[in-house]
C-alpha cells in the first residue's frame, strides 16, 4: 500500500499500469515494490523492471537539479589475487567508447549539458553518478543505459587508462604516507578476506591487465540485475520511469554476477604490529580494530562511541591528545562501512618529539575507561545531536540524497534504511556502548601501524 | 538591520554567518598569519565560558562553528539544528563581540599552528600550490600564506592578537546572513535581538599594490625525497575581478582546461595517461591574481608533461579557441551554474560575496548573459591580453635529482632553483 503521495506525484500503482500498457517484453515491465516517507515533503519509491533493475526515486523540488546514480554490487572484494584493482580500472573504462558513442563523447555530452559525471569504487561496490540541471535527465538516462550494455573495450583505451590508474596509485598510495599506511594496515589485518588488498590494486596487477580481463569483468558484473538506479531531485517521475523503461527495458535480465562467498576471516587473538618508515616530518599511529559489518546491530553503538571519542573539539580524545596533553595535532576515527566485518580505524597524528608509546598508553586508558564507565548522559546526547547534524548535511543536495540512498541500498540491502539510521543511534544506551567498546576495542583485536620518520 | 536570508524548509537545518571585511591582507609585514590566528583564537569561545565548556555547549546543541579567514574576509559560520537556532545565535554573537582571547588558549593555539605547519609538509599538492603562489607573487601580499610561517608566527604575541581584534573586528561593520529552515521575518527578529547595531566603522579596504610578474620562465623544484610522482604547477598572472576581460577569459580558460573534455585534460590524460588530473584555473581579485595549470605526472615523464603543457599553452594563446570550443564552454558554464545555488547556504554565500568582496552584482545576477555574450574574438583577444607564454612560473614538487636535468632543458627557462621541501 502506498503512502500518501505529495501533490505533484501520482499514485504509483496507476503510474505503473500506464507505463506497462502495451509492453509485451517481460524485461521492460515495471513493478512497484513499496514506498517510504521521509518527513512531510519527501517520499522514496522503489520500482523494479522485469530484467531485475531496481530503481529508487525521490522527488525533491527544492533546487532545479537532478542526481542520477547507478550502483553496481561489485567492488574489489569480487576480484582475485593477481587481478586486484580490476573493479577500479573498469570504473575508469566506463567513461570511454560505446557502440553508439565514440571515445570522449560521453564526457562532452555530459559537460555540455552542465552535468558533473564521476564514479567511485570501493570494496563492495562501484557507483557512477551525474549531478545535472533537471532538463538533462533524458540525456543521463540514455547515456547510462547505453554504457551498461554497449561498452567497447579496445587496447588503446585500456593501455592509456592503465597508465592513468598507475599514476593515481602513485598519487594516493606510493607518495602518500596515509595511503601507504592504510594499505599496510588492511593487508595485515586481514589474512583471508579480499578486504586485504587495496581497491586501487597492486601496481604489478594494474600493469598486467588485458582487454580480455576487462571484457570478462564487464560480462560478469555489469547487468541490470546487479544494479540499482537512484534518481533524486527535481524531475517528473512518470517521464523518468518511461525513459528508463525505454533505455534499459531491452537489456537481458539473465546475466548474473558470480558470487563466490569470500573466505571467512579467522578471529584475531593477538595484536599485530608493523612499522612503516616514511619521509614524513611527524610520526603517526594507525590502528585498526576488527569491527562488525555495517548492518550488524552493534555498529550503531560503535558509531556513537566513535563520536564520543573523536567527534569534534569537545570529544574525549581530541581534548586529551590535542588540547590538554598536546601530544597530537589531530586524532580521528571511523568505522569501515563494509558488507562484511571491517575495521574501526583510529589515527593519531603525533606532534614533533612526542612519543608513540605515551600516545598508545593514553589511548588504551581512555578506551578502557569508556568501556568500564560508559559515556555520560550529556555525552550521549551530544553525540546524537552531532550525528543528526552530519546526517542532515549529507542530505542537503540532490546528489547527497542519491548517494546516501544508493549506499544503503547496496550495503544494507535497503535504500530506505538511511532514514532509520538516526533512530538506531538514538536507541543506543550507555550500556550498549560500553558493551560494544569492551567487545570490539580490545588490543588483541587490533593491527597497529607505526609510521616513523625516515632519516633523510 | 540588513539581514540576508535564504529560506528553505526542506531540512531542519540553519546556517548563520557573520562576515567581516578583514583578512590576511591586513597582516603586518613579518607577522603573517595574524588574521587567521585572531580568528582561530576567537573560535575558542566567549568570555565567561572556558574553551572546554564552550565546545561542550556547542556540540550539545547540535551545532558547529567555523571561522574562515581569507585574504579579504573573516567569516564566522554556524550550522545548527533548527530547534537550537536561538541559543546558538547567542553563542555566535558572543564569540564575535565578546571573545575571551585568553593567554592560555593563545599559547596552545600558537603551538598548534606551528605543529600544523610541520604536518603540512606531508601534503605534496599543498606544498606545490603554496610554492607556486610564493614564487609567482614574491613579496606581494598575494604571496602570503594565510597561516604564516614559523618565523612570522614566532613574532606574534597575545598583544598583537588583541590589538588586531580591537582595530579590525570589535567595532567594524559586518554583514549577517541566515540560510535554511527559517523565515525572513523570524531571522530578522532573531538577529535584531541578539546581534549589536551594525552601524559601525566601515573597514577601510587595504591598499593592495598591482601585482607584477617576473620576466622569463623560472623553474623552482621543491625537493622532497622518494617521490615517484611530481606535482606540477605552471602559471602566470590572471585577471582582476573588475577586468573587462574577465568573462571572455573565464570562457576561454574553460575551453582550454576547465573541464574533462578540455584540451589540457584530453592531451595529458585521455591521450597519454600521464596524469590523473589536468586542469587550468583562473583566479581573480582586486589586483591580477593567478592563472595556472596543475597536473601530477610520474617523475620519469614530468618534464615531458611540462613541455607538452607549454606547447598547449602557446597554441591556446597564439591560435585561440575554436568556435565549437567556445560554444561548448558557454553551454557548460551556463548549464552547470545551477550548482552554484542549489542549496540555501550557497545562495547566501553569493549574496554576501557581492557585498563583502565588491564583486559586481551583475556577475551573480546576469551570469548567464555575461557568459553567453562572449564572442570567439573577445575570448581569444582576452587570452592574448592576459595570459603570458613568456613570463611563467613553473613549480614542481619532486625528488630534484630525478628531474633537474630535464627541467633545465625546457624551452625558454631563464632560471632554475632547488628548494628543500622543509624550507620551501
Amino acid at each position: 500500500m502506498a503512502a500518501q503521495a505529495p501533490p505533484f506525484m501520482g499514485a504509483p500503482e496507476v503510474l505503473i499500469e500506464r507505463l506497462n500498457r502495451g509492453v509485451r517484453k517481460r524485461n521492460a515491465r515495471w513493478t512497484f515494490v513499496r514506498d517510504h516517507a521521509f518527513g512531510d515533503a519527501l517520499t522514496l519509491r522503489r520500482f523494479r523492471l522485469g530484467n531485475g533493475l531496481t530503481v529508487l526515486t525521490l522527488v525533491d523540488r527544492s533546487a532545479p537539479t537532478v542526481s542520477y546514480h547507478t550502483w553496481f554490487r561489485v567492488g574489489s572484494r569480487h576480484e582475485r589475487p593477481g587481478k586486484t584493482g580490476l573493479a577500479h580500472l573498469f570504473e575508469h573504462l566506463m567513461f570511454n567508447e560505446t557502440r553508439n558513442h565514440p571515445p570522449g563523447e560521453f564526457d562532452r555530452l555530459m559537460e555540455g549539458a552542465g552535468a558533473e559525471a564521476n564514479a567511485a569504487t570501493w570494496t563492495d561496490w562501484t557507483y557512477y553518478y551525474e549531478n545535472a540541471p533537471r532538463d538533462a535527465l533524458p540525456l543521463l538516462i540514455e547515456l547510462e543505459g547505453d554504457r551498461m550494455a554497449n561498452l567497447v573495450l579496445r587496447v588503446p583505451q585500456v593501455s592509456s587508462e592503465k597508465e592513468v590508474v598507475a599514476n593515481e596509485r602513485k598519487l594516493r598510495v606510493d607518495d602518500d604516507v596515509e595511503g601507504k599506511a592504510l594499505e599496510l594496515l588492511y593487508d595485515n589485518a586481514f589474512r583471508r578476506h579480499p578486504y586485504r588488498w587495496p581497491t586501487i590494486g597492486w601496481m604489478d596487477d594494474i600493469r598486467g591487465f588485458t582487454v580480455q580481463d576487462c571484457r570478462e569483468f564487464y560480462r560478469t558484473h555489469y547487468a541490470p540485475s546487479n544494479a540499482t538506479i537512484v534518481i533524486a531531485g527535481d524531475f517528473d517521475e512518470s517521464k523518468a520511469l518511461s525513459l528508463v523503461q525505454k533505455h534499459y527495458g531491452g537489456l537481458p535480465g539473465t546475466r548474473r554476477a558470480e558470487r563466490p562467498k569470500p573466505s571467512k576471516e579467522p578471529p584475531q587473538r593477538a595484536e599485530r604490529v608493523f612499522r612503516l618508515d616514511a619521509p614524513t616530518p611527524t610520526e603517526k599511529l594507525l590502528l585498526g580494530y576488527r569491527a562488525p559489518s555495517f548492518s550488524n546491530p552493534d555498529t550503531a553503538a560503535l558509531v556513537v562511541a566513535n563520536e564520543v571519542l573523536f567527534g569534534g573539539q569537545s570529544s574525549r580524545l581530541h581534548r586529551l591528545f590535542c588540547l590538554d596533553k598536546e601530544i597530537a595535532l589531530s586524532v580521528r576515527g571511523s568505522i569501515s562501512p563494509f558488507v562484511d566485518p571491517g575495521l574501526f580505524e583510529m589515527w593519531i597524528f603525533l606532534r614533533e618529539g612526542k612519543k608513540k608509546a605515551d600516545a598508545l598508553a593514553l589511548l588504551d586508558r581512555e578506551i578502557t575507561r569508556l568501556g568500564s564507565e560508559g559515556p555520560r548522559v550529556v555525552e550521549l546526547e551530544k553525540a546524537i545531536n552531532q550525528l543528526e547534524l552530519s546526517f542532515l548535511h549529507s542530505m542537503e543536495t540532490a546528489g547527497g540524497k542519491a548517494e546516501q540512498i544508493g549506499f544503503y541500498e547496496t550495503v544494507a540491502n535497503d535504500g530506505a534504511a538511511v532514514f532509520e539510521r538516526l533512530a538506531s543511534f538514538r536507541e543506543v544506551t550507555a550500556n550498549d556502548l560500553k558493551r560494544a567498546v569492551r567487545k570490539y576495542l580490545r588490543p588483541s583485536r587490533r593491527t597497529r601501524v607505526e609510521i616513523l620518520r625516515k632519516a633523510s | 538591520m540588513n539581514v540576508f536570508v535564504e529560506s528553505s524548509d526542506v531540512l531542519p537545518l540553519v546556517d548563520v554567518e557573520i562576515a567581516l571585511a578583514v583578512g590576511s591582507l591586513q597582516d603586518p609585514a613579518g607577522r603573517e598569519g595574524l588574521a587567521q590566528l585572531t580568528g582561530h583564537l576567537m573560535r575558542r569561545g566567549p568570555r565567561g565560558l572556558s574553551h572546554q565548556r564552550f565546545e561542550h555547549r556547542l556540540a550539545s546543541l547540535g551545532a558547529r562553528i567555523s571561522v574562515q579567514v581569507s585574504m579579504r574576509s573573516t567569516r564566522v559560520r554556524a550550522t545548527v539544528l533548527r530547534r537550537n537556532l536561538e541559543p546558538v545565535l547567542e553563542l555566535l554573537a558572543s564569540l564575535v563581540w565578546r571573545p575571551a582571547l585568553r593567554v592560555t588558549d593563545f599559547a596552545k593555539l600558537k603551538r598548534q599552528a606551528q605543529a600544523a605547519l610541520t604536518a603540512r609538509l606531508d601534503d605534496d599538492q599543498t606544498l606545490g600550490a603554496l610554492g607556486f603562489r610564493q614564487a609567482l607573487f614574491g613579496e606581494h601580499p598575494y604571496g602570503r600564506t594565510l597561516s604564516g610561517h614559523a618565523d612570522s608566527l614566532s613574532r606574534i604575541g597575545i598583544q598583537q592578537v588583541e590589538s588586531f581584534y580591537s582595530r579590525n573586528i570589535a567595532k567594524s561593520s559586518f554583514l549577517v546572513g541566515v540560510a535554511g529552515d527559517v523565515s525572513e521575518a523570524e531571522a530578522s527578529a532573531l538577529i535584531a535581538s541578539h546581534l549589536p547595531n551594525p552601524k559601525r566603522r566601515k573597514q577601510k579596504d587595504p591598499v593592495v599594490p598591482a601585482t607584477r610578474v617576473r620576466s622569463g620562465r623560472h623553474v623552482i623544484i621543491v625537493d622532497k625525497p622518494e617521490r615517484t610522482q611530481t606535482q606540477l604547477f605552471i602559471g602566470t598572472l590572471g585577471a582582476r575581478t573588475r577586468d573587462r576581460n574577465l568573462f571572455p577569459l573565464i570562457v576561454s580558460n574553460t575551453a582550454f582546461g576547465g573541464t574533462f573534455s578540455g584540451r589540457l585534460m584530453q592531451e595529458v590524460r585521455a591521450v597519454r595517461g600521464w596524469s590523473y588530473g589536468a586542469y587550468s584555473r583562473l583566479l581573480h581579485a582586486k589586483q591580477r591574481d593567478a592563472w595556472y595549470m596543475s597536473t601530477a605526472p610520474a617523475a620519469e615523464y614530468s618534464a615531458d608533461c611540462a613541455a607538452l603543457q607549454l606547447d598547449l599553452l602557446e597554441r591556446w594563446v597564439d591560435r585561440g579557441i575554436k568556435k565549437a570550443e567556445l560554444s561548448f564552454a558557454q553551454r557548460y558554464l551556463i548549464n552547470s551554474h545551477c550548482f552554484d545555488r542549489d542549496t540555501p547556504s550557497k545562495r547566501l554565500e553569493a549574496r554576501l560575496d557581492v557585498e563583502l568582496l565588491g564583486i559586481p552584482r551583475n556577475y551573480v545576477e546576469k551570469y548567464d548573459q555575461l557568459v553567453a555574450r562572449v564572442s570567439r574574438q573577445e575570448a581569444n583577444d582576452a587570452t592574448r591580453a592576459r595570459i603570458s607564454t613568456r613570463d611563467l612560473t613553473i613549480v614542481v614538487v619532486a625528488t630534484a635529482s630525478q628531474v633537474v636535468g630535464a627541467f633545465e632543458r625546457l624551452p625558454g627557462v631563464k632560471s632554475l632553483q632547488i628548494v628543500p621541501f622543509d624550507r620551501a
